[in-house]
C-alpha cells in the first residue's frame, strides 16, 4: 500500500508542453523534499470549443520518476483539471473529467462561487490571487464547502513574481481567513519554471503571511492536500468504499444506459468523507 | 502586522544549578534519560588543542551499525530479544524518517519499543497505541509504546505473538536503523547481532571528531553563583545563542560594514586569546557521554586560564522520544539539547532546551 500520509504535497504545478521544463520542475520538487505533485491542465471556457486536454501519460514524461530527497520511494505524480469558469455552463463534469485524479474550478463570479461551494463536484476551488478579490467571502458557501470536503486554494508563485500581486494574495487569503478561520485551504505553487518552487516548511511559514496559524499552515502543505487527494479518488467510488465500473452490456438499449450513468452518478455524489 | 505574525514557535529552556559532587544533583540522571544524541559540541576557552585524555575518552565511544531495510520483527525474534533487548543497553533509532511525515522507530534501554505511525498504518497494525500529544485539528499520529520486559510480553505470551503477527504480516514495517549495543561491543550477547545484521547491508560506523582552533575572539565570562546572568554574568539565552554562534562559526563582531550577522558576544566578556571547538557526531549513547563529561571535571584537577568549559549534547531532531518517554514532536524544527557548562570549583550550570512539539523538559 503506497503510504499517503501526512508528507508534503504541491498540488498544482503547470502543465507545459515542454517536457524539459516539466521534467526539471517535477525533479526540483522532489529534491525539496514534496512527496506527490499534480500537473495541472487549466481549461479556459471562454474559447468557443474548449477542449478538454487528456493528461499526460507520466511514462511519458520519465522513465524513473525521481527519488524524493532523504526517502526511497519515488515522487507521485498526479494529473489535475482546474476548470475557470464564468459560466454554470462552463463546469459540466463528464466522462473526460474522470480520466484527471483531481478537478478543480476557478470560479469568477459570486454566484458560481456558490454554486461551487454547494454543488460542483469538485476537490478544490482556486482562490483570485492576482486581482483584488471581485466578491466578499461570505460564510455559509464557505462553511458548505469545508463540510462537503472541498478545499479552498492559495497559488503562491504570482506573490514571488511581482509585488503588486504579492498584495493581492495577502489581501484576498486574509479575507477568505476571516470566514473560514483556518481550515480547508491549501497552498500550492502554480509554478511554471523549477525556480519558483519553495520547500514545504518555507510555504508553511508564508501561510503564516496570509493569516494561518502554525498548525494550519503547516496542515495547509500536507494533511489537507492528502485529504484533497482521497477525496479525489472517492469521486470514482461510493462511499468512498465500493467502486462502481461500468459493465459493457451486450445489446445495450438507450434507456439501460442512461439508468445506469444516473445510478453511479448519484452514489458517487455522497462520496466526500472526513478523512 | 497581524498579531499572528509577532508570535515565535513556542521554545522551552530549563535551567538548573548545582554542584557535581553534591548527591542530590540528578546530572546523571538526565544525562543517561537523553537517549539519542547525533552530536556533542564542548567549547575550552583558553585551550590550543584537545587534550590527551579527552581526546582519549572520544575515541573509546562506541561504535554504531547502520543497517539497511531491516524488518523491525527480526529484532523482537526470541533469542535476540533475550540476549540483546532484554540485557539493556541495546538503542536503535530509525535513519532517514521524519517524525511529522514517516513512522519512525526505536528501542529505548529499558526495553521499550516505541513505534510513532501516520493514522493508516496504526488502523492496520491493531495494536494499542495513545493518540500523538501534538495533533492538530484531527488526530494523524499515533504513539504505540510496548514494553517488552514485560511478564506479558514475553515470548509465548498471546500479546507477544499479536505483535509479531502485526508486524510480520499485517504491516512489515522495514527501515534503516541505526543500532548501538554495549553488549555486543563487550561481546557478551554471543553474536546475536552480528548474525542478525550480516543477512541485510549493514555497516559499522565510529563517532566522527572534528576540531577548530579559535583564535582571538570574545568570550562571555561567567561566575557559577550568577546563574540567572543579573550581574556577574549574561543570561542563559545570549550565552546559548553566542555558543551556537561559535558553532557554526558565525561572526560575532557586529561591523558596521558586514550586513550578515548582528550577533555580539554577550557582556561581560573578555578576550581570548584561543579557545578549543570539538565536535563529535554519530549515533552517541548516553552512557559514552556521561564518561565524556566525567573526564570534562577532571579538566580542572590542573590549573587553567579559564574558569569554565561548556558541553553541548543535541538529540536527534527526528526522535520519537526527547528526554526518558516523553513525547517530541517536529513543527518547525525539532530541537532537543542539553547544555552543562562546568566550573572550576566542579559548580556546573545544566540548561536543558526543546521546540515546540516537546513536553517540557525534567
Amino acid at each position: 500500500m503506497v503510504c499517503k500520509m501526512a508528507m508534503f504535497m504541491d498540488l498544482n504545478v503547470n502543465f507545459t508542453k515542454d517536457k524539459k521544463t516539466l521534467q526539471n520542475i517535477i525533479e526540483t520538487a522532489a529534491h525539496l523534499g514534496y512527496s506527490t505533485v499534480a500537473i495541472n491542465y487549466t481549461l479556459e471556457s471562454q474559447q468557443k470549443k474548449p477542449e478538454i486536454p487528456k493528461p499526460t501519460s507520466i511514462s511519458d514524461l520519465f522513465t524513473k520518476l525521481p527519488v524524493v530527497q532523504g526517502r526511497s520511494r519515488p515522487i507521485r505524480v498526479l494529473s489535475r483539471l482546474t476548470v475557470v469558469a464564468t459560466d454554470p455552463s462552463h463546469f459540466r463534469p463528464n466522462a473526460e473529467y474522470k480520466a484527471f485524479d483531481l478537478v478543480a474550478v476557478f470560479p469568477k463570479t459570486e454566484k458560481l462561487f456558490h454554486a461551487a461551494c454547494m454543488t460542483f463536484e469538485v476537490d478544490i476551488i482556486c482562490v483570485t490571487v492576482t486581482e483584488k478579490q471581485p466578491f466578499h467571502f461570505k460564510r455559509a458557501p464557505v462553511n458548505g464547502a469545508i463540510d462537503r470536503g472541498v478545499f479552498f486554494e492559495i497559488v503562491y508563485t504570482p506573490a514571488i513574481r511581482d509585488s503588486t500581486m504579492r498584495r493581492y494574495t495577502i489581501g484576498n487569503s486574509l479575507g477568505l481567513m476571516e470566514t473560514c478561520k483556518g481550515k480547508g485551504v491549501i497552498l500550492s505553487s502554480g509554478a511554471e519554471k523549477p525556480l519558483e518552487l519553495r520547500g514545504p516548511y518555507d510555504i508553511a511559514n508564508l501561510g503564516l503571511v496570509f493569516g494561518l496559524s502554525e498548525g494550519d499552515a503547516k496542515a495547509a502543505v500536507s494533511t489537507n492536500c492528502r485529504s484533497v487527494v482521497l477525496n479525489g479518488e472517492t469521486r470514482t467510488t461510493a462511499f468512498g468504499i465500493i467502486r462502481t465500473m461500468k459493465k459493457p452490456p451486450p445489446a445495450p438499449t438507450a434507456s439501460e444506459e442512461d439508468k445506469s450513468e444516473e445510478r453511479e452518478n448519484s452514489a458517487a455524489k455522497r462520496a466526500k468523507m472526513e478523512h | 502586522m497581524s498579531p499572528e505574525l509577532e508570535k515565535c514557535s513556542r521554545s522551552l529552556l530549563v535551567c538548573e544549578k548545582s554542584n557535581f559532587t553534591k548527591e542530590k544533583s540528578r546530572y546523571d540522571i538526565h544525562v543517561s534519560k537523553h537517549y539519542f544524541n547525533y552530536k556533542v559540541s564542548i567549547v575550552i576557552p583558553e585551550c590550543a588543542s584537545l587534550p590527551a585524555s579527552i581526546a582519549g575518552v572520544i575515541n573509546s565511544f562506541n561504535s554504531y551499525y547502520r543497517v539497511r531495510d531491516l524488518p523491525i520483527y527480526k529484532l523482537l525474534e526470541e533469542e535476540f530479544l533475550e540476549k540483546v533487548v532484554k540485557k539493556g543497553q541495546f538503542y536503535a533509532l530509525s535513519y532517514n524518517t521524519r517524525i511529522d511525515e514517516d513512522n519512525t522507530i526505536a528501542f529505548l534501554p529499558s526495553g521499550q519499543l516505541i513505534l510513532s505511525v501516520d493514522k493508516d498504518t496504526y488502523e492496520q497494525l491493531g495494536l494499542e497505541g495513545k493518540p500523538s500529544q501534538y495533533k492538530h485539528r484531527k488526530v494523524l499520529r499515533y504513539v504505540v509504546t510496548i514494553d517488552l520486559t514485560d511478564k506479558l510480553m514475553s515470548p509465548g505470551a498471546k500479546r507477544y505473538q499479536r505483535l509479531i503477527t502485526s508486524l510480520k504480516e499485517w504491516v512489515p514495517i522495514k527501515c534503516d536503523l541505526m543500532i548501538s549495543s554495549k553488549m555486543t561491543a563487550a561481546e557478551e550477547d554471543g553474536g546475536v547481532l552480528q548474525n542478525l545484521l550480516s543477512q541485510y547491508s549493514f555497516e559499522e560506523h565510529r563517532p566522527t571528531l572534528h576540531t577548530h582552533t579559535l583564535k582571538e575572539m570574545p568570550c562571555p565570562s561567567l561566575h557559577s553563583t550568577d546563574r540567572h546572568g543579573d550581574e556577574k554574568s549574561c543570561d542563559p539565552h545570549h550565552f546559548l545563542e553566542w555558543l551556537g554562534a561559535v558553532s557554526m562559526d558565525i561572526s560575532s563582531d557586529n561591523e558596521a560594514s558586514s550586513f550578515l550577522s548582528t550577533y555580539v558576544c554577550p557582556d561581560p566578556q573578555s578576550l581570548m586569546s584561543h579557545g578549543l571547538l570539538c565536535t563529535v557526531t554519530g549515533f552517541l549513547i548516553p552512557e559514552d557521554i556521561y564518561s565524556l563529561l566525567l573526564e570534562l571535571r577532571r579538566y580542572f584537577d590542573e590549573p587553567k586560564f579559564t574558569s569554565w568549559l561548556s558541553m553541548t549534547v543535541h538529540g536527534f531532531v527526528d526522535s520519537p522520544v526527547s528526554w526518558g518517554t516523553t513525547e517530541h514532536g517536529f513543527l518547525k524544527s525539532g530541537e532537543n539539547f542539553y547544555n552543562f557548562v562546568c566550573f572550576r570549583n566542579q559548580d556546573y550550570w545544566l540548561h536543558m532546551a526543546t521546540g515546540s512539539h516537546d513536553g517540557c523538559p525534567p
